[in-house]
């Protein structure tokens, strides 16, 4: 009985926000979420002049006990876009709430029906790769998106197929990320050596500026067949996320040069949580850094900047990719 | 020399004898086999920062047998918990799968207050392994549970007769006091710890009752039918943690149903004799 009484003296408990459909406790369980896990306070108070403190008072006041669900969410929403950050999701039944200014703001450098002429229909498929060998003699990839898995076994496929090739394009833009395993697979095809690509750490405590120290992120050379000649990656403002982790690894291989536009950056690995009425939320938790300790968080930029001319489009011609097959010619 | 020799049979004689009684007691061994349902509770606020209910399946074995350590006094009991939870959040929309194996084993001194009832306590060890899984997480969509401890257990034991049979009322009562706890820290991910760190340091903590004050206990009714101990009971299981800034629970109540088999390993001529290491 006494063990009991002990054990039940020091219970464990979850945060108690009341009524799960107050909107008053919604909103301070959401700000208080964010406040405790969000890894880019620091960093954005410098670059944007975000006070997490300052946004509770501008958006408290917005809060009423009388409001329904979907105002609620519209306030909660604008909330989270104070963060500027496409890693931050609201999700409720009957929307997402998200900040996608990293793209909608910029061109987009991309026309996928204008690439589909360079794919044309005898392209070959490798899991999540489109490839096809240009009339020029360059191999070009197209992968769309890193959440579609590429095994070892497809990339050595690939780039065996490719090797007669004078150099490929490997075509990256709109891709807005996935899995790291895979971006980290797929730049392991192009370096030789072992390299430092950059850095992670993660909060250790509910502290804006609780982080562990920095972890060393290497590139390890693949043990499968790995790309000796010259290399372009075409990027645009829609590589996010695991794009974005691929370009900041593929930027430092000796033969690979990145061209196109800047990229939509979201280099905080995403946690997910929730709020009392049920709404989920996500949410940037663990920085990554580049080599130089520099954030990615708002893209990175290109070797070569290169932008889709409105007169190439007029004449079916993508011109990043012609860029990129007049840069391997040289 | 007759006389010297009638005296070292007589020492002899009465060393077999207390030999065969210490061996015949300690060939008494009970094992009980369980299996229930109940009401689970689950929080970690490393998944979500809410607490999460539902239903628990479980099921326990329990050895419980004499040994020959102080006079005889001293049992060992080891007891396997499995349990499998899912449970859902508050607003519904969301589930939480999980589940824990726990083998305990402990050392137990008897004292005997009357011929009714025993009190039993000492040290005990135990290992825990398991996982709780969040549905529509991203990259925190579930936190592995691998933990060890010393403690104590203890135990009471009450010998009655109902309707006329005799029935045995049990309450057991697991302790942990020191331990070590796997753990990510506060925001690190599984990617983090294993992908690039490989398993990384500050990831094993070591846990006192503070930071870990959890507690396994139980009562059951042993009540024979036939040839069969039929037991009946509850089980409590609450397990917490708070470490590396990190916090959670599993609390589970499970109403328990299973047999009692009582062995002993050399063949029984009057089963009506046949005793139970709780009456022992």
């Amino acid at each position: 009985m006494v063990i009991m009484l002990l054990s039940f003296s020091s219970c464990i408990k979850g945060e108690d926000w009341g009524n799960g459909n107050a909107p008053m406790d919604n909103f301070k369980a959401l700000w208080t979420i964010i406040d405790e896990h969000y890894c880019f306070f620091d960093y954005k108070a410098k670059a944007i002049g975000l006070d997490w403190n300052n946004v509770y008072k501008k958006y408290e006041a917005r809060i009423s006990e009388k409001m329904d669900n979907k105002q609620l969410f519209e306030v909660l929403g604008e909330m989270l876009s104070e963060l500027q950050d496409g890693h931050v999701n609201l999700y409720a039944s009957f929307d997402i709430a998200r900040n996608w200014n990293w793209r909608e703001d910029f061109p987009s450098n991309f026309n996928d029906s204008i690439q589909q002429l360079y794919l044309g229909k005898d392209y070959k498929i490798a899991s999540g790769l489109k490839y096809k060998i240009l009339p020029d003699n360059i191999g070009y990839i197209y992968y769309a998106s890193f959440s579609n898995g590429i095994g070892d076994g497809n990339l050595s496929e690939v780039l065996n197929n490719l090797s007669t090739c004078d150099g490929i394009i490997l075509d990256v833009r709109n891709n807005t990320g996935g899995n790291l395993s895979y971006a980290e697979r797929l730049a392991a095809r192009f370096t030789n050596e072992k390299i430092l690509v950059g850095y992670i750490c993660h909060k250790t405590g509910t502290g804006h500026n609780d982080f562990s120290k920095p972890e060393e992120v290497w590139l390890e050379p693949s043990d499968g067949v790995r790309w000796q000649k010259n290399a372009v990656v075409l990027t645009n403002r829609s590589c996010y996320s695991a794009t974005n982790d691929f370009i900041k690894s593929v930027k430092r291989c000796p033969n690979v040069t990145i061209i196109g536009d800047r990229t939509g950056g979201g280099s905080g690995l995403p946690f997910s949580s929730e709020i009392p009425n049920g709404w989920s939320i996500r949410f940037s938790a663990c920085p990554m850094y580049d080599a130089d300790m520099q954030q990615t968080e708002f893209g990175i930029d290109p070797d070569i900047k290169v932008s889709q001319k409105k007169e190439d489009i007029l004449k079916d011609k993508d011109t990043l990719i012609e860029f990129a097959r007049e840069f391997l010619k040289k | 020399m007759m006389r010297r020799s009638w005296i070292v049979c007589c020492i002899l004689a009465f060393c077999c004898s207390i030999s065969a009684q210490e061996e015949d007691a300690n060939r008494y061994t009970s094992h009980a086999l369980m299996g229930g349902v109940g009401l689970a509770n689950v929080f970690d606020n490393y998944l979500s920062p809410l607490e999460y209910t539902g239903i628990e399946a479980r099921l326990q074995r329990e050895t419980f047998r004499k040994t020959k350590l102080m006079e005889g006094n001293v049992f060992v009991q080891t007891l396997l918990n499995v349990n499998a939870y899912t449970t859902h959040s508050p607003a519904e929309n969301a589930h939480m799968y999980g589940g824990l194996v726990n083998w305990n084993i402990s050392w137990l001194y008897k004292w005997e207050l009357n011929n009714r009832i025993k009190v039993l306590a000492g040290p005990m060890a135990d290992m825990n392994g398991g996982v709780i899984y969040n549905e529509r997480n991203s990259n925190n969509p579930a936190q592995a549970k691998a933990y060890a401890n010393i403690g104590v257990n203890a135990r009471v034991i009450y010998n009655f007769n109902l309707f006329h049979k005799p029935a045995t009322l049990h309450y057991l009562a697991s302790l942990p006091l020191l331990g070590a706890m796997f753990s990510p820290q506060y925001g690190e991910s599984y990617y983090e710890m294993f992908g690039i760190k490989k398993g990384g340091s500050h990831n094993v903590c070591l846990t006192t009752p503070f930071s870990q004050p959890s507690l396994r206990h139980a009562i059951y009714l042993d009540y024979p039918i036939s040839n069969t101990t039929l037991r009946i009971g509850y089980v409590g299981d609450l397990q917490q943690h708070k470490v590396n800034n990190l916090k959670g629970h599993v609390y589970s109540h499970a109403l328990m149903f299973g047999f009692v088999k009582n062995f002993k390993l050399i063949k029984q001529k009057d089963k009506d004799h046949v005793k139970t290491p709780y009456q022992l």
